[in-house]
């Protein structure tokens, strides 16, 4: 792909010497050579172990070569077809191996069909540390497990998907970002949750709030965390009463979290989160109080201003306060007719304070101002 | 045309301030010209997966830079009908596999080059062909994979919107035949995508990110349904979450706590104008921070000052500059990243 983050090189080194050029050369010559015999193995339908093999060759030195792996997985589908098709009386049975499956209550294509899906995925593990924002790996990753699910009984998908779960918990824990690995995670969990009938939310919420106290940055696990609570709340089958407990302790969570660091623009976002759900006119916004009445509305807008209030102490060069201050009195403005909470003087004096430390969004700041008729 | 990324860097010209950083056009047009002389770079043989979109990237740059004839016409006709597929989808390059994403590429390609014509006589009735390609991948959902294996991503459904969009096979456009796709189902994708922030992700439940917010805004763009999906209030929202992409340093990140990117200055700031909220960032520091990025001394730009240069960000950088109305630069489309004149000509 395009080079990211790839550091400057000196002029000096830019300039190769002619036994550099000579290697590269040789290294062209021989990927090329590679990339022919599979492309070549490919159109003679010739889907043995070698080609297989040799697709693995090249996908090593270039997992960014999606025809390949579109090759590999045709190679692997022709695979499986014949070991379904050969069925218990064929010809070319291992005793070995027939005991094994019989052991395992599989059938021998199913027993075939695992253990070449196990290998692969093995194979893709160094693939995915070394190039862990490569699509075309995970990619394939997900193609192999629903395959798998759909040609075994489910104890065994389900166990190949919880070593998914694991495998994905420790990518995140060298890259706690990587957009690929929480999306993998998502799928996985769906996946698990589909095959046992019962759900994951606890346990992924739980992962979420370990997430977070190892990196109060971390958006990625406080996203997913937001996702996670409408499902929990519903699991439990909460009360009216325990939603409102559970809401309370999400902003004790983050309220602690702001007072920690509150410059970090991920936290400001749960809050948002949160304060989304008492905003009406959001129809992104996720449901986490049952009822959320006007009054409720009213009460935790007060409490969080009079909250955000009191951050500024010692933090009053952080714009995000004066942004969440403005924004969350604009909205008690409008729910609230008989409002005594703020006054124009504070509204136009956090708005100077913004536009002072916040010069770049300069433009928006003054369509606020006329929003709020300041 | 080369992927590899150098041979130079972006960075700033020795002894110049930054209030003097020019934008070093003849300079950007010879390296791109130079990008398909580096065979005898492995780097060039290992990225031939991104060759048809290398051809796209310096192609539109070279548009924007007011140098539309810098690479042979009938080289890139011949290389780009070099990857038709019998699917009537493209591939990346000759002998790879058809994809939505090269097809989308390769259709730009070619209405930037007014190269149907010459393809007309290789696949009679062409674009109805690469516009049931482009459709057949449509799912039940209303999105669309990435080709035959399935993966789905919001990137394909904005490229199969634009690719029908420029062949003229949006069921707006033939208003008397039967639609080729299910519109209503896949602007309601998008809206599944959309969080409480405003902004959008990859699928329904994943996190938002500009990437993603681009191909989001860019589909319901297209589909013109910016305004009734959205609204005054939505816009608002998703301009904030935008907005504060821009780090001091002027140039914007993707996601919130993420470096800065001369590419994802291209996808937030492209967003911003198409919901216009454009002026809720610093542009001088924008330009500023892209003109930092370029090589002033072998053309090119990077993803940050200092990194190695390539067409892939030079393209963004240069449509960046456009959209901020940098002088001299034609005039970009923020949903098609190719210029206005060229895309004013789609029928409505």
């Amino acid at each position: 792909m395009a080079s990211h983050g790839i550091p400057r090189v000196s002029g000096a080194s830019l300039d190769k010497s002619e036994q550099a050029k000579q290697k590269e050369r040789k290294q062209i010559d021989q990927y090329k050579a590679l990339e022919s015999e599979v492309t070549d193995r490919i159109k003679a339908r010739d889907y043995s172990n070698a080609t297989f093999q040799a697709t693995s060759k090249l996908l090593s030195q270039n997992p960014e070569y999606y025809t390949i792996w579109n090759h590999r997985r045709r190679l692997l589908q022709d695979v499986f077809a014949r070991e379904l098709a050969t069925g218990p009386s064929g010809p070319l049975i291992d005793e070995t191996d027939a005991a094994a499956a019989q052991k395992a209550g599989l059938t021998l294509a199913q027993h075939e069909i695992a253990l070449l899906v196990k290998e692969d995925l093995l194979f893709l593990i160094p693939l995915l540390k070394q190039y862990p924002k490569c699509y075309w790996i995970w990619n394939h990753r997900s193609w192999l497990l629903s395959t798998a699910t759909q040609h075994l009984p489910v104890h065994n998908s389900s166990e190949l998907w919880q070593g998914e779960l694991g495998l994905v918990t420790k990518m995140l824990s060298l890259d706690s970002r990587n957009f690929h690995g929480w999306g993998y995670r998502r799928q996985v969990v769906k996946e698990i949750e589909q095959l046992n009938g019962s759900s994951m939310a606890e346990s992924e919420f739980t992962y979420t709030t370990k997430m977070v106290e190892t990196n109060l940055s971390n958006f990625s696990a406080w996203h997913n965390r937001s996702q996670l609570i409408p499902r929990i709340l519903s699991d439990r089958q909460a009360s009216s009463k325990q939603r409102q407990t559970f809401f309370d302790s999400e902003f004790e969570l983050i309220t602690r979290a702001l007072y920690t660091d509150p410059y970090d623009q991920s936290l400001w976002f749960y809050h948002q989160y949160l304060m989304a759900t008492l905003d009406a006119s959001n129809d992104q916004a996720l449901p986490i109080l049952d009822p959320c009445t006007n009054t409720g509305r009213v009460d935790y807008l007060e409490r969080e201003i009079d909250s955000i209030k009191e951050m500024l102490e010692g933090a009053e060069d952080c714009k995000y306060i004066y942004q969440a201050l403005l924004e969350y009195s604009s909205r008690y403005i409008e729910v609230e007719a008989g409002n005594k909470k703020v006054s124009t003087v504070e509204l136009r004096e956090w708005l100077d304070e913004l536009r002072k430390l916040d010069p770049l969004r300069a433009g928006r700041w003054r369509d606020w101002q006329e929003q709020l008729k300041l | 045309m080369s992927l590899a990324a150098g041979p130079g860097r972006g960075h700033v010209a020795v002894g110049q301030l930054p209030e003097e950083l020019k934008l070093v056009v003849d300079k950007h047009v010879a390296y791109i010209q130079s990008l398909d002389t580096r065979k005898d770079e492995l780097e060039y043989h290992l990225t031939e997966h991104l060759r048809i979109g290398g051809i796209y990237w310096g192609l539109t740059a070279l548009h924007l830079l007011g140098h539309p004839d810098a690479l042979p016409r009938e080289g890139l006709i011949d290389y780009v009908l070099s990857c038709l597929c019998e699917s009537g989808g493209f591939g990346a390059a000759p002998g790879h596999d058809a994809h939505i994403l090269y097809t989308g590429y390769s259709v730009q390609i070619l209405t930037m080059i007014d190269g149907f014509g010459a393809l007309e006589e290789r696949l009679p009735d062409c674009k109805q062909k690469i516009a049931r390609f482009v459709a057949s991948h449509q799912q039940p959902d209303g999105t669309f994979a990435g080709d035959e294996w399935g993966e789905i991503d919001t990137r394909f459904l904005f490229s199969a919107l634009y690719t029908l969009s420029l062949l003229g096979y949006l069921p707006h456009q033939r208003p008397s035949e039967p639609p080729l796709i299910n519109l209503p189902a896949a602007t309601a994708y998008i809206k599944a995508c959309q969080n409480f922030d405003g902004a959008f992700g990859v699928s329904p439940g994943a996190e938002s990110h500009s990437g993603q917010v681009f191909t989001c805004v860019g589909a319901l763009y297209i589909a013109g349904e910016l305004d009734s999906y959205l609204g005054e209030e939505g816009k608002d929202r998703l301009g904030a979450w935008l907005s504060e992409r821009q780090l001091p340093s002027g140039g914007l990140n993707g996601r919130p706590e993420k470096l800065v990117d001369v590419c994802y200055s291209w996808w937030v700031m492209s967003s911003m104008a198409m919901i216009g909220r454009l002026h809720w960032i610093d542009k001088a520091k924008l330009t500023a921070f892209i003109l930092q990025c370029q090589d002033p001394d072998e053309g090119g730009m990077a993803d940050r000052p200092g990194d190695m240069v390539d067409v892939f960000h030079t393209v963004f950088g240069v449509a960046g500059l456009s959209l901020l109305g940098y002088p001299g630069l034609v005039e970009v489309d923020p949903a098609y990243c190719m210029p206005r004149h060229i895309t004013a000509q789609i029928s409505k």
